[in-house]
Parts: C-alpha cells; structure tokens; sequence
C-alpha cells in the first residue's frame, strides 16, 4: 500500500501546490456531482409539491414537510421492503459462496471426468445477460422442469439463478488453481476428506476472493430490477427498488424522493462500516491485471 | 475414508433435493380447511396512501366475515394502481393472481387466453348476487365471451372534461360553463396557461398506455373508431385521427398552452393537478377522488363537463370499467364465497363501495355520477341514487353539466392495452416533437396496430 | 510435515496399489468431484442451459388460450417487421458505444487520480460509491424528477440558465434521451468500477514505475505502458462486463422515459423483450427477440475472444 504510485513522492513535494490545487478542485468538482444531486434529494423531499415546481428552483425548502418522509415510510411499507432486500442479498451470498466455491473446488482441485466441459458449458452463459433469457427463465420459475414446482414468490426464485453465475466460478476457479496441488494432496494422505481439505486448507486462504464474491453478490441484488419484480409479484415480497417503483405510479412525488431517501440510508451506513474490509477485500482479492 | 465420501456425495445431493422442496410453498390448497371455512384471496385492497378507504375495506372484511363465520378474506393490495398492464401480464403468465382478480373490461381477451379463469355463467345468479337482476347487461355483456361469462362487474365509467373551477375563475373564464368543443378548449388553454407560474392550460397523457387510452376517447369524440368494423384493421389513420393529433399539436407548440412536461402518465397528470398546475384534461369523475385522497389536491377545485366535440357536441366517449374474474381451479364453495363478498363490497346499495352514509363525513367524494351499475330504472338503482343524492358531499352541481349532456359511450377496442402502448408513440410524437408530422406519427401507429392484429389472431 | 514428503507418500501410495484399486479410486474421486459440482451445475441447468433450449423452442411456438402451437418462423418475422425492432438495436449500440465512453474510460482515469492522492481519499472514494449505494429505481427517480425536468424548474436548466446556456428539454428531446440516460446510468454505476479499478491499480509494483521513470517515461507513457498493461485483464474483464451490461439497457427507459420515451428515441432491445411479453402478452415473440440477442452477442463475443487472444499471442 505504501508503496509507490504514478507518480513518486518526491515528485508530488517538488510540485506542491499543483497537487493541492488539483486536489481541492478534485474534491469540490467530487463533492458537487456526488453530494450535491444527494442533497437536492433530502432537501427536494421536504418540499411541497408547488416548490417543486418554482422556477427558478429553492435551494433550501422554504416550509420543511417533514410529513412527506413520515408518508413515504408508512406508505410504503419501507422496513418489509428493506427487510426483503436484505434477506434475498444475505440468501444470495450464502448460496453463491456454498454452491459456487464447492464447484470450484471440484473443477479446479478434484478435476472429475467431463470437468473441463462443464467448466467450457458454465463460461459460455458468461456473455450472456439476464435479459435475453428472462422470458424462458421466468416461465421455467412458473413451472421447474421435472419436479414441477413454482417458485414464484420464493427467495429461491433469486437465490438460486444466482448460483449460476460463470462470473464467480471462474474468478474462484482462478484463485484456487494458484493454490499448489501439493497441500492438498498433503491433506489428503493425512487422511482428510476432500470436504475437511476445503476447509481447513483451501477456504482460509481463499477469504479475500470469498469476500470479492459476496460483494458482488450483494451489489447484484441489490441493482437488479426486472428479475425480482417478475418473480416476487407479491407487494409482502418485493425488494426495494421494485417497492418504490410500484408504488411511484400513484404516489406524489416528493414522496417518492423521501422513500428513496430512506431506502438508502442503510446501505451507505453499511458501506462506512465497512469501507476499510470491502476495499481490502477488493485490493487483496486477486483483481490484479 | 469411504464412507465419509459416499455420506458426503449422498449429503450434497441431499441437501439440494431438500433445498428443492422446501421451496414449494405453493401446494394444492383448496382452500376448504377441515373445519369448513372457506378461504379466498381478493386483490386491489386499497394501498396505505389511501388511508380512509382501507380503513373502510377492512371494516368492510371484518363485518362480511362476521355475518359469514365460515368464509374467511385475505387481502392483497398490488400498487396504487390495481392494473398496471405489465404487472397484470406478469400476473396471468405465472398464475399468481388472487382467487378472484381484479381486472378491466378491456382484459377479458388477454385472461381468456391465458387460460387461467373460471367460467362463472351458471355460478352467478340472484341467490349469489342479490342485485344481479339490477345490473346492467351491457356491462355483463362487456365480460362475456362466446355466451359464457367470465367477470362480475364492479365499476363502470364514461370520460368528460375535468377542469379546475378555481383556474377558470382566475383566467376570466365562466366555471359553471365549461367549454363543449375542441376550439372552445383551445381557447380556453391558453388563457389559463396565460396565468404563467408553469400552469397547463390542458393536460395530456403519453405514455404508460394512458397516451393510447386517451387518444382512443379523443378519437370517439371526433366520431371515429380505433379498429375497423370486423376489429381486423387499425382504423385511425383518417381526418379523423389527423384532428385529434392536429389539436394537441396546435395547443402544445402553436398556443404553448400544455405545460413543459410531457411524457406523462397516469400518476404523473394527476400530481400536478394536484398541486394546482393543470387547468383541463380529460378523464372519468373519479379522476377527481384521485388527486383529493392521493395527491393533495382539493374538492372545491374541481368539476366536470361532458367531453367536447369538433364542432358540437362529442360524438362518442369512452366507457370501460372494471370486473372481478375467478381462477380457474377455484372449489364451487370457494366460487359462491367469491360471488357473495363481490355482492356485499360492491353491489349492495348501502353498503361497501356504496356505503354513502360512512363515505360522507370522509375525504371521499359521494355524490359523482358513477359508478353507474345497475340498469336504469332499476330498484338497485333507483336505492343507490337516493342514497347517494342524500348523502352528497361534494357540490352534485359540479357534475351537472357532465350528468345533463349524456355522450354515446363506446367500449374500447379488442386488445386495448396492446394496442394503447402503441398510440402512447404517436401522443409522445406529437407532444414533444414539433416539428413531428402527423400522418408519419398515425402511418407509423397504424403499421403496428396491424401487426399485432394479424399476430393475434 | 513438508509438502515434499507428502507428495512422496502419494507417490508411494499410487505405486503400491494394485491396478483394480487404482481404477475404483479413481471412479470415486470423480464421483466426489461430481457431488461437489452438483449444485451449481443443477442451477446451471435449471436457470441457464434449460432457459436457452426452452427460449429457442418458445421462439417457434405460440400459445393462445393455453394451447401451444407450432408457427415457425412466424415470430421472427412479426419481431423483425415491428417498425421499432430496429430502433432499439440503434438506440442500444449507441447507448453502448457512449456508456463506454464514459462510463467504462472515466472510471479508470477517477481510480487513477484518486490513487496518486495522499489525502481524503477515503472521502473522495465514499463519495463515487455513494450513488451505488442507491436503489436503482431511487436514483433514477432522482433523476427523473428534478434533474431533468424539461421547465425551468428542473436542476440541469436551473444551472444551465444560471450560466446563460440553452437549457434541454432532456429525455423530452429525442437528441437528447440516450445521452441523458447515459449521464444517469454512469453517475449511478460507476462507483463500483472505481472501487475495482483502485483495488487493481494497488496491486501494481512500484518498481515497474520506477523503472519506467529512470527510463526517462512521462506520467502519460507511464500511464500508457505500466499502469494499462499492468491491470489489463481487469480492463479486458470490465469492458465485457460493462458491454453485457449495456446491452441489457431497461430500467432507464422504464423509468426516465417512461417506456419507450418519445417516439421510440429511449426504446431499448431490452425494453422491447419486456414491451412484447408484458404489455402486448406475446411471451414467444418476446423469446424469439431474446434469442436474436442471444446469436448477435455470440457473434460479438467470439469476435472479441479472438480480439483478446490475439494480443496475447502478439
């Protein structure tokens, strides 16, 4: 981490003042496009529907309604959606972590017959996205193949799509293949299962791109839009984004902006909790070139 | 060694089999439990935001309940809007809709095809739904389909001219004299939009199929159809259709009397007449209940006329409503269970929907000329006119001049949605391009149209 | 005990067995890899493989009244005769081709400047990422409703008109639709990018700089043969991902647009798969434009395949 960048450090004290010129400009220009349109919202939440409107347009709410964030949460049933979100991306992490590292145990260390063309069939859906297979996939959720079940308004109808992701698999796949085939055999003529060799030799190791694949994890579910209106119609069962939607149609729309002002107020609490892991997680997590 | 891997591979598959399984939430309920109470589910409970008639639905579900100890109702409520046409698809593709489902009078096409309703022809009688006899059979017959009915209809309603009665005064014009044709609109649009402070002189619809809805009643207005007779061809790209473009062309670019923001639906129009913004548009009287309990608009504000024609009086406005249909693998028990809640909610002048005695001190209108269900002439009628007349809370005077000067009601076309999502593209052309053509935006509509026509048949 | 010895006892282990043993060893660990793979390769089947049969055969039948027909091409061509089908593959390659632009160059040039600050950067980095942290919807309303408010009312022509420029009718403009849903979409998604880029900009040797400025090599050939070779897979792996992305352009017409925004100007391929199956109820004409999808970005992916690996060979 402390070592050098770009640029070195005796480069950035010889040209001092271009740094901090270029930083102050950097954070106001950063400040302005992240926060600003952030603040509009808060604020933008508590105006009335005819400021709203004014032109040109209030800095600062003239006659704060702070009703419209008490609307927006007994509304919109805020806490169930958000409880929902939460509970599919916390489902999602434990199904991608469970499923996807043991199939990239298998393919990487137990290499079984045919392994190399499943692992060949599991990165051709790599280009493939969501959208070009939602109306097969979705009948398929109506009425699963076989053993004739609808998943529909189940949390599996998320989770378990979201175990195929060739994404995943090949980035785990990857991390374990730099693993020496030695200490698992080591582990095996101990007399370990294959099972116990996983967790005792290969997930310790593996953490930093467990973590990479949980964050993705939970980033998927939380910007994705069409899948879970489509599969979870139920209003007790929706997510977030697909709450707020929902109820946009019918609903004023300062309203609207105080929900979505709520609805993100958990996750950027999460987000600075734990900035410091998911960073590290990231740098550590074998993202390199 | 041995063991412990077979236990493992027999564990995994296990595992999943059992992850499998424990998903099937959905058995075959039949809704009867042991102890005979009859369980249905009933979708469009009114959402949160509308707080008084939830409140009145539940109270609604609590006294059903009590004087009939052996059905029980579970509600749902879907979105401020009880069908939003994607959602609704979505719905009768996965089977996911309530036992008995709210739906348009223009859906029974697309559940018919779905093959998930419940031919309810020999369920409904005047035993089931008391007032049934009173019901208007043009209604029945909007949910019939080959002989066989497939809906109980619960709302039924004509489009006018809605105004806001305070902006007229404001702009010089006459609130107890609305305008009765499309010139004399235009007129008045710009004298209204004349008062500046972002005001729309007339409001209008482009998207979210509400665009197709209104052009299709514009397009009744001017005396056309939107298919031909045998419903096989698009029949709106005539003088007719031309006048209807050409109008909202003229209001928006030449008079610039309908507001910056276009792309408007359904929720977007009412918010700003909410907030005062919108001097006209067009729309059925309970428009007006919508930006009172929604959108924080105000009663006092609004009235109503009939809607206006070229030059006279219209020719035809649009008329549709909605129904209740029953899934298909409904139990008969489950079927009358149905069928008797429908009747109590929605069809017993007194009580439900029709309850007026309870609606009048609430911020509900009673008084607006809807939801016009029973027959003229009928007893259920002739009650529910009574009640609704003593117990009216809104000015009934605002609605007069809609109520005096009946329209010719036409229903909408076969495959409405579908074919609204089309013409929402020629209403957006029109609003937000000016330099948009006409005959290319109603050329190109009319391709589609056809299209899908021939597709669906 | 050392990783050497062990792999001698396996060695050993292997040599003493007789042949039966081995071949019924072998069966087993096979049949333990299967029993590992199962899960995934089950939901592989079940929601990726099984899907794409299913969307072709879907894409040659029709169901009308809960009876399935055979009608061949006829999906195709009612697909393809839409007068929007083409539309939405222009407005999508350009959505791309400008989502790419901005939103996967400006990226890696943010990480880049936030990597060489000595301070706030903790600020800075919180603050790229803060949008993602949005509901998508939540972030696109945001949008909607006061950014590009076509009045002068709207945020954009309030700052527009502050500075004496032209204000934009926004997504009201058919000019102006696809670049505004750009702006949107990158403001909301790029942080995680930025996040990605930083983490592999970090893992980058300090020594390679060094050398590269004892050779005398400015900041922008460092940039250009250090920093950029350096995190190429990365690179290689996010410009696909964003490409994927891209393509699957709906939740901003859905919203800023309302659908198809005027005249088709924000129609999507996307939005058309959802406008066929959803409002006009054509779920098979739906599944044969997800299989035109499909093919057009197999095409795209070998091409690209081959792109990649060719510079490896070079």
């Amino acid at each position: 981490m402390s070592s050098r960048t770009l640029i070195s450090s005796t480069q950035v004290k010889r040209g001092r003042v271009v740094y901090w010129t270029l930083l102050a400009v950097v954070v106001t220009v950063f400040t302005l496009v992240f926060l600003g349109p952030l603040y509009w919202m808060v604020t933008g939440a508590l105006k009335s529907g005819q400021e709203i409107a004014q032109t040109p347009p209030t800095l600062f709410p003239q006659d704060p309604r702070v009703q419209n964030y008490a609307d927006a949460w007994n509304h919109l049933n805020l806490g169930k959606l958000l409880f929902n979100t939460f509970y599919y991306a916390a489902g999602a992490v434990v199904f991608q972590l469970v499923l996807d590292t043991a199939a990239a145990y298998a393919l990487s260390k137990l290499r079984p017959v045919l392994g190399t063309a499943i692992l060949g069939s599991m990165l051709a859906t790599l280009m493939i996205p969501a959208m070009v297979l939602i109306v097969p996939q979705y009948v398929t959720v109506i009425e699963l193949p076989v053993v004739h079940l609808n998943l529909l308004d189940s949390p599996f109808a998320i989770w378990l799509p979201m175990v195929a992701n060739a994404f995943n698999i090949f980035l785990l796949k990857r991390f374990f293949d730099a693993i020496p085939d030695e200490l698992v055999q080591a582990a095996q003529v101990d007399g370990a299962s294959p099972l116990r060799t996983l967790a005792s030799i290969i997930l310790p190791m593996a953490r930093p791109i467990l973590g990479v694949v949980s964050i993705f994890a939970v980033t998927a579910v939380w910007k994705d839009f069409l899948w879970p209106k489509l599969v979870m119609p139920h209003p007790d069962t929706r997510t977030v984004s697909v709450g707020i939607y929902a109820f946009a149609g019918g609903t004023p729309m300062n309203v609207v902006i105080a929900a979505s002002v709520i609805a993100a107020i958990p996750t950027v609490v999460i987000f600075l909790i734990f900035q410091r892991n998911i960073m590290s997680g990231l740098t550590s997590g074998g993202l390199k070139g | 060694m041995l063991d412990t891997r077979k236990a493992l591979g027999i564990l995994l598959v296990a595992g999943l089999g059992a992850t499998l399984t424990a998903c099937s939430t959905k058995g075959d309920d039949s809704g009867t439990d042991t102890d005979g109470t009859v369980t249905i589910t009933v979708d469009c409970q009114p959402v949160g935001a509308q707080k008084e008639l939830l409140d009145n639905w539940n109270a609604d579900v609590a006294a059903f309940e009590q004087a009939n100890p052996d059905i029980t109702i579970k509600s749902v409520s879907v979105g401020e809007q009880c069908n939003n046409p994607p959602d609704f698809t979505a719905r009768l593709a996965g089977g996911t809709m309530t036992d008995v489902f709210y739906g348009y009078m223009t859906d029974l096409q697309q559940v018919l095809d779905s093959g998930r309703a419940l031919d309810i022809t020999s369920a409904v009688s005047a035993s089931t739904v008391p007032t049934w006899d009173s019901v208007d059979p043009a209604l029945k017959e909007v949910f019939t389909d080959s002989g066989k009915l497939y809906a109980v209809p619960v709302k039924n309603y004509s489009m006018g001219l809605v105004y806001n009665k305070t902006l007229f005064t404001r702009a010089g014009l006459d609130p107890a004299n609305p305008p009765t044709t499309w010139p004399e609109v235009r007129a008045a649009a710009k004298k209204i939009a004349a008062l500046g402070d972002g005001i729309a002189g007339y409001s209008e619809y482009s998207a979210g199929n509400t665009g197709g809805w209104h052009f299709t009643s514009l397009l009744y207005s001017q005396g056309g159809r939107v298919l031909s007779e045998d419903g096989k061809k698009a029949d709106f790209n005539n003088p007719l259709g031309r006048q209807v473009l050409q109008n909202l062309k003229d209001m928006r670019y030449a008079d610039d009397s309908m507001g910056d923001r276009q792309l408007l639906q359904w929720g977007d129009l009412l918010t700003s007449a909410g907030a005062g913004k919108v001097g006209m548009f067009i729309g059925a009287p309970d428009a007006t209940q919508a930006i009172v309990s929604q959108f924080q608009g105000k009663y006092e504000d609004w009235a109503m006329g009939p809607l206006p024609g070229q030059d006279g009086p219209a020719k035809g406005t649009l008329g549709g409503g909605e129904g209740y249909f029953f899934k298909k693998d409904l139990s008969p028990e489950q079927v009358e269970a149905g069928l008797k809640w429908i009747a109590y909610q929605k069809l017993t002048p007194g009580k439900g929907q029709l309850d007026y005695v309870r609606a009048k001190p609430q911020n509900y209108p009673v008084g607006l000329p809807q939801p016009l269900l029973f027959a003229n002439g009928s007893d259920a009628q002739k009650q529910e006119l009574e009640l609704r007349k003593a117990n009216a809370n809104v000015d009934t005077g605002n609605f007069a001049a809609f109520e005096n000067n009946p329209v010719p009601i036409q229903g909408e076309p076969r495959n409405a949605q579908a074919i609204y999502a089309v013409l929402d593209g020629a209403m957006s052309g029109v609003l937000t391009d000016p330099k948009a053509n006409v005959d290319t935006l109603l050329g190109t509509a009319q391709e589609k149209v056809d299209q899908l026509l021939a597709a669906g048949s | 005990m050392s990783v050497l010895t062990a792999a001698a006892r396996v060695h050993e282990e292997v040599t003493v067995h007789p042949a039966g043993s081995r071949r019924r060893r072998r069966i087993l660990d096979d049949l333990t890899g299967h029993a590992f793979l199962i899960g995934a390769v089950l939901c592989f089947a079940l929601f990726m493989w099984y899907p794409m049969i299913r969307g072709v055969v879907m894409s040659f039948q029709r169901t009308r009244r809960g009876e399935t027909t055979w009608v061949g091409w006829d999906n195709y061509t009612r697909i393809v005769a839409d007068p929007s089908f083409w539309t939405a593959w222009q407005n999508t390659f350009v959505f791309t081709v400008l989502a790419l632009v901005l939103g996967y160059a400006l990226p890696f040039f943010v990480a880049i400047l936030l990597n060489e600050f000595r301070h706030a950067t903790g600020y800075l980095r919180i603050l790229v990422y803060l949008p993602v942290m949005l509901p998508p919807a939540s972030a696109l309303f945001l949008f909607k409703y006061y950014a590009y408010d076509p009045s002068e009312a709207g945020l954009f022509n309030a700052i527009l008109t502050a500075v004496h420029l032209p204000t934009s009718e926004w997504m009201q403009s058919p000019r102006m639709t696809i670049p505004a849903m750009v702006i949107a979409s990158t403001w909301m998604n790029m942080g995680s990018a930025v996040l990605i880029y930083l983490a592999s900009l970090q893992n980058i040797p300090g020594e390679l700089y060094e050398a590269a400025e004892l050779d005398g090599a400015g900041v922008w050939r460092r940039i250009v043969h250090v920093t950029i070779p350096q995190t190429r897979l990365i690179l290689a792996l996010l410009a696909m991902m964003q490409i994927v992305a891209t393509m699957q352009l709906f939740i901003e017409p859905l919203i800023l647009a309302n659908g198809a925004g005027t005249q088709d100007s924000a129609v999507s391929v996307a939005y058309l798969i959802y406008q066929h199956g959803f409002f006009q109820n054509d779920l098979n004409g739906a599944a044969a434009l997800g299989v035109i999808m499909l093919l057009v970005l197999a095409v795209f992916s070998a091409y690209y395949v081959r792109l990649t690996t060719r510079k490896d060979d070079a």
